[in-house]
C-alpha cells in the first residue's frame, strides 16, 4: 500500500454510527427525490423538517448514550404507567389525523405516544423477563404478557393495527431470546395464528379492507390497491441497477401515494435497482449483527434483553415495512425506521440506539 | 442468555426480503419495467352526482347539470397542440388562446389529462369526438347549477374541487378532483350533499389507449336537503335590498325556521365554478363575499331598547308609566349626550315609538352596566345563534367586569350611556338581532334559527328553543311599546302601518364612523306573531332607509301573495 489507511479498530459502537449515518444519507437523498417531482422541487418545508428531525436525533442518542441504562430497570413499571396514561390522553383527547387518533400535540409539535410504547415495551419486558425466578410461569410470562396485551390493546383502539402486532411480535421474539421457557412462547403463537378467525371481527372496515386488497389488490384499485399495485410496479422496473437518481418514473410522476413516508423504500428500489436495495438491506443486517454483538459481550441479563429487544423491533420494522412495499405483507402503515420521513419514529429508534451505546460503554 | 434463535428469525426474515425483492426486480424487471414504461395505469374518475337543495316548497336551488368537459393527454398531443387548439377553437368559436391558458395552468405531468374545456353542450361533444377522437377526451362531468345565482348566494355557497384545500380535506377523506362545498349550505352539510366519486382503473398503452381493465368503483349519489328556505320570499328579499349594502332576514317567530337570509352585495356562484369573473368579485371594495348576516358584527343602536326597557321593568326601575322628561340632551358631568329630537315628557312607550334617547339614558343609569349586559346575555346576545351556517360570529357584550378584563380600563358612567342606546363597545350580528328580538314575538323563548328542513325524506328536527321564564306582563308592556313605534302618530316606523299587517319592531340608527348603519327590526301580527324580520343596512345613513327596505320586501310578499294564502306550507 502507498497510502496507508489510518487503522480504525471498528467496535460496534463505530460500526452503528456508520451505518446510521448512511441511512440518513440515502434517506435524505430519496426523501429529496420524492419531493422532487415534474423536474421541480416541491417540498422544502418537509425536507429542511426533517433535516432538523435528524439533528435532534443525533442529539438524543448522544444524551442516552450517558444515562445509566440500569435507571430503565428501576423505573420500568413507573415508565409503563405513563405510557398507558399517554395512550389514554390520545383516545380521549388525541388529533384526528387519516380517520385514526394516533398524534397528541403538545405546544404545537404532534406527538405519536404509540412509538414511544414500543420503546416502553423493551424496558419493561427486559425487566419482567430476568426476574429472579424467571421458571415461575405466571410472573415471567403471563404478567408481562398481560402487560403487553394491554399496551396493545389501547393502541389497537387508536386505531393502529400496525403498531399493536410490532407489540406482541416484539414479545414473542424477545421471548424467544430470554430465559423463559420457549414452549409457553411456541403455544401462544400457535394459539395467535388459530385465533386470526376470531380476530377478524375485531378489525375496523378500512383494516379488513387492506387485509382483503392484500391478498388481491384488484379488490379496491383506487384506494389500498392502488398504492400496492403502483409500489410493485415501482420496486420491480428499477431491475437490477435501478433507474438512477430523479429517475423513477413511478416516483416522479406522482403515481405513488405516501412515498416519502411509509413507501420511502420504494424510491430506493425504483432508483438504484436491486444492487440498491441490497446495499440497504446489507446496512440494516450489518447494524442487527452490531446490536447482538452488544447483547452478547454484556455481563448483565437486563443489558442483554434489552440490545435483544432493540434489535427485534429494527428487524420487525425492515421485515414488515420492506415486505408491505413488495406486497408480500399487507400495508399497515409501519415507517422503514432511520428512512421514513417523521419525527416520532426517528426520536425513538435513536434513543433506543442512544440505550444500546450507553449498555456498550458500560460492559467495555 | 442465548440470542442464537433470534439471528436465525432475522435471518429468515431479511432471506424471504431479499428472495423477493430478486424475484420482482430481477427474474420480473423486465415485465414490470414494460409496465411502467409503455402500460400506464390510469384512473379516469366518474364523478358522482352531488345531492340537490331544494326550498320549502321543493323548488331547486341548487342542482347538478350534466355537462361535457375536454382534455387531452399531453404526451399525445404535446408536438401538435397549437394546430389542434386551433382546430377545436375554430369549431366551437373559441379563443385559440383561452384553450392554451387553459391548457398550461391545468397540465401536471405527461400523463395525467388535462381540461382544456370545462363545459360543452352534448352535441357539441359528440361532433368534437368525431373530428379529433384521437387526441382528445371527453368525459361528462356534472355541474353544479344555482337558478338563483347571486339571490341566495351566501346562503347556499358554492362548490370547488377539493385541491384547492386538499392538504386540510383530505383527512376527511376526500380526494383532490372531487367537489367539496364552500361556504354556506354547500359547506355546512357537505357530508350529506357529497357523494362518493368512483373510478375505472385501466392500463394504457404508450397510445394512450385503454389495453386492460382492472377495477372500477362505482360512483355513489348524494343526499338532497330541504331547506326552510322559501325562495320567492328569499328573491323578495333579494330584489328589496337592490343597491344597498346590508342584510334582509325573515324567520318563523316560534320555530327560528328561516324563510330569508339575504346578504348583499352578493356574488354568481356560478363564478367559482368557471371561474370567470372571479376577479372582479375579489377586488370589489363593498366585499360581496362577506355573509353580513352571521360573518360581521355591528352596534345595535336602538334595536336595543326593548331590551333595556324589559330590563328597566324586570329590575323593578320603572313602570310603564314612569315619565323621563327629554329636552334634546342628557348632562352627565361635563358631557353631553343627545338625543335626536326634543321629545317632552315621555312615558315607556312613547319613548319606545318615539326612539327617545333621554329616556334610555335615565334608564340605563338606573340600572347600571353591569345590569344591562346581564340583560343582554339574556337575550343571547353574547352567544351564537347556532345556525347551521359555517364560520358565525358573535358580538360583544361588553359590561364594567368586561371593560376591565379586556381593556383594563374603568367603566365610566358615559360607557353606561352609550350603552343603554346600543352604542360604544357593543355590537351584534343581524341574525343575533333578530333572534333577540323574536323573543318578545314568542312570549320569552330563546329560538335557534335553522335552515335545514330534510334530508331525503328525514325530518330534520331541527326545531329548537329556549324558554326564558320572562314575566309576560312586562313583555306585553314592551310588545305595546314597539307596537306603537308603527301606530303612534310620530311613530319612528309609521310607513308600514298601511300595509294592515299588525307589524310591531323598533327601528334603530347607529352611529359609526362614516355614515350611520340603519336597522329595522319587527314582528307581525302582533296579536299572534308569526313572522320577524329583520334589515340591516351598513352605512345606510338611518333607520327610514332599513324602514323603506322592509316596506318594499313585506308589499312585494303581499302583492305576489307570498304569506297571508301561502301558511299551508307551513313546515
Amino acid at each position: 500500500m502507498i497510502f496507508a489507511l489510518p487503522r480504525i479498530r471498528w467496535t460496534p459502537l463505530k460500526m452503528l454510527c456508520l451505518c446510521l449515518l448512511f441511512l440518513n444519507i440515502v434517506g435524505l437523498l430519496s426523501l429529496f427525490s420524492s419531493l422532487h417531482q415534474g423536474g421541480e422541487f416541491r417540498g422544502h418545508e418537509v425536507f429542511l423538517k426533517q433535516i432538523s428531525w435528524l439533528a435532534i436525533s443525533w442529539g438524543l442518542l448522544v444524551l442516552f448514550s450517558f444515562i445509566n441504562y440500569r435507571i430503565y430497570h428501576d423505573f420500568a413499571f413507573i415508565l409503563y404507567l405513563l405510557n398507558i396514561a399517554l395512550l389514554i390522553t390520545v383516545i380521549v383527547a388525541g388529533k384526528k389525523a387519516m380517520g385514526a387518533q394516533r398524534w397528541l400535540s403538545v405546544g404545537g409539535i404532534t406527538f405519536q405516544p404509540s412509538e414511544l410504547a414500543k420503546a416502553v415495551t423493551i424496558l419493561l419486558l427486559a425487566r419482567c423477563f430476568t426476574a429472579a425466578k424467571h421458571s415461575v410461569f405466571s410472573r415471567s410470562f403471563l404478567f408481562p404478557l398481560g402487560l403487553v396485551a394491554l399496551n396493545a390493546l389501547l393502541i389497537f383502539k387508536q386505531p393502529d393495527l400496525g403498531t399493536a402486532l410490532i407489540l406482541l411480535l416484539l414479545f414473542l421474539l424477545m421471548g424467544f431470546a430470554s430465559p423463559v421457557k420457549k414452549k409457553y412462547f411456541i403455544i401462544l403463537l400457535l394459539i395467535g395464528l388459530l385465533s386470526v378467525p376470531f380476530a377478524w371481527g375485531m378489525l375496523k372496515d378500512y383494516q379488513q379492507k387492506r387485509l382483503i386488497v392484500f391478498l388481491d389488490p384488484n379488490v379496491d384499485p383506487l384506494g389500498a390497491g392502488y398504492t400496492i399495485i403502483q409500489s410493485k410496479v415501482a420496486i420491480g422496473s428499477g431491475q437490477f441497477t435501478g433507474k438512477g437518481f430523479l429517475s423513477g418514473t413511478q416516483n416522479q410522476f406522482n403515481f405513488l401515494p405516501e412515498r416519502h413516508t411509509d413507501f420511502i423504500f420504494t424510491v430506493v428500489a425504483e432508483e438504484w435497482g436491486f444492487l440498491g436495495a441490497l446495499l440497504l438491506l446489507f446496512v440494516y443486517w450489518l447494524i442487527l449483527r452490531k446490536l447482538l454483538e452488544i447483547a452478547h459481550t454484556t455481563k448483565d441479563p437486563y443489558a442483554y434483553m434489552v440490545v435483544a429487544g432493540i434489535a427485534s423491533l429494527f428487524f420487525l420494522h425492515v421485515f414488515i415495512n420492506i415486505g408491505m412495499t413488495c406486497g408480500i405483507l399487507p400495508v399497515v402503515g409501519l415507517p422503514l425506521f432511520f428512512m421514513s420521513y417523521g419525527g416520532s419514529h426517528l426520536v425513538v429508534s435513536s434513543i433506543l440506539t442512544g440505550i444500546a451505546f450507553n449498555i456498550w460503554r458500560r460492559t467495555s | 442468555m442465548d440470542s442464537r434463535l433470534l439471528r436465525k428469525i432475522f435471518l429468515t426474515g431479511f432471506l424471504i426480503i431479499f428472495f423477493s425483492l430478486f424475484y420482482y426486480q430481477v427474474l420480473k424487471g423486465e415485465y414490470y419495467l414494460e409496465r411502467a414504461k409503455n402500460n400506464y395505469v390510469r384512473v379516469i374518475p366518474t364523478f358522482s352526482i352531488r345531492g340537490e337543495i331544494y326550498d320549502r316548497n321543493g323548488i331547486a336551488l341548487a342542482y347538478d347539470r350534466p355537462s361535457f368537459q375536454i382534455s387531452v393527454i399531453p404526451y399525445q398531443i404535446d408536438q401538435k397542440k397549437e394546430m389542434l387548439f386551433t382546430e377545436i377553437a375554430e369549431r366551437l368559436g373559441l379563443d385559440p388562446q383561452k384553450i392554451m391558458r387553459a391548457y398550461k395552468k391545468n397540465r401536471m405531468n405527461m400523463f395525467t389529462p388535462v381540461k382544456i374545456i370545462p363545459d360543452i353542450e352534448k352535441f357539441e361533444a359528440v361532433q368534437l369526438k368525431n373530428e379529433f377522437s384521437e387526441d382528445i377526451m371527453i368525459t361528462p362531468q356534472p355541474q353544479r347549477f344555482y337558478p338563483y345565482q347571486a339571490a341566495a348566494a351566501h346562503l347556499l355557497g358554492y362548490v370547488k374541487k377539493a385541491s384547492s384545500f386538499y392538504e386540510t380535506l383530505k383527512r376527511y377523506g376526500y380526494t383532490p378532483l372531487e367537489r367539496a362545498g364552500f361556504k354556506g349550505i354547500e359547506q355546512y352539510y357537505d357530508t350529506y350533499l357529497k357523494g362518493q366519486d368512483g373510478g375505472d382503473l385501466i392500463e394504457v398503452n404508450a397510445k394512450g389507449r385503454m389495453v386492460g381493465f382492472l377495477g372500477e368503483r362505482k360512483p355513489e349519489r348524494g343526499k338532497s336537503i330541504t331547506l326552510t328556505i322559501d325562495a320567492h320570499i328569499q328573491q323578495a328579499a333579494y330584489d328589496a335590498l337592490e343597491g344597498k349594502t346590508g342584510t334582509l332576514l325573515f324567520m318563523e317567530a316560534d320555530s327560528g325556521k328561516m324563510l330569508a337570509l339575504v346578504s348583499r352585495p352578493a356574488f354568481d356562484p356560478h363564478a367559482f365554478i368557471t371561474g370567470e369573473g372571479l376577479g372582479s368579485i375579489m377586488k370589489n371594495e363593498k366585499k360581496p363575499l362577506l355573509n353580513r348576516t352571521v360573518q360581521a358584527t355591528y352596534p345595535l343602536g336602538s334595536t336595543f331598547k326593548p331590551i333595556v326597557g324589559y330590563a328597566g321593568l324586570a329590575e323593578k326601575k320603572i313602570r310603564p308609566g314612569t315619565t323621563f322628561r327629554c329636552d334634546g340632551v342628557f348632562k352627565v358631568g361635563i358631557a353631553r349626550f343627545r338625543c335626536w329630537s326634543r321629545h317632552g315628557t315621555q312615558d315607556l312607550y312613547e319613548a319606545l315609538a318615539h326612539s327617545c334617547n333621554v329616556y334610555f339614558y335615565n334608564l340605563g343609569l338606573l340600572l347600571g352596566g353591569e345590569k344591562i349586559a346581564r340583560w343582554a346575555k339574556a337575550f343571547g346576545l353574547d352567544s351564537r345563534t347556532h345556525i347551521d351556517l359555517p364560520h358565525e360570529k358573535k358580538g360583544t357584550v361588553p359590561g364594567p367586569q368586561w371593560k376591565a378584563r379586556t381593556l383594563h380600563s374603568t367603566w365610566y358612567k358615559g360607557d353606561t350611556v352609550n350603552y343603554s342606546i346600543g352604542q360604544g363597545y357593543f355590537e351584534a350580528t343581524p341574525l343575533q338581532v333578530l333572534v333577540a328580538t323574536n323573543v318578545f314575538a314568542t312570549g320569552g323563548y330563546l329560538v335557534r334559527p335553522h335552515l335545514l328542513h330534510k334530508v331525503e325524506d328525514e325530518i330534520s328536527g331541527a326545531d329548537k328553543r329556549e324558554y326564558l321564564r320572562l314575566n309576560p306582563d312586562h313583555l306585553e308592556t314592551i310588545v305595546e311599546g314597539m307596537r306603537q313605534v308603527v301606530t303612534a302618530e310620530e311613530g319612528t316606523a309609521r310607513q308600514l302601518r298601511s300595509l294592515h299587517i299588525g307589524m310591531c319592531g323598533k327601528t334603530g340608527t347607529a352611529q359609526t364612523s362614516g355614515p350611520n348603519h340603519g336597522w329595522f327590526v319587527g314582528f307581525f301580527p302582533y296579536q299572534r306573531p308569526h313572522y320577524t324580520i329583520c334589515v340591516f343596512l351598513e352605512h345606510g345613513e338611518s333607520s327610514y332607509e332599513a324602514v323603506k327596505v322592509s316596506y318594499r320586501f313585506l308589499k312585494i310578499l303581499q302583492e305576489k301573495n307570498l304569506f297571508s294564502q301561502r301558511e299551508a306550507p307551513a313546515l
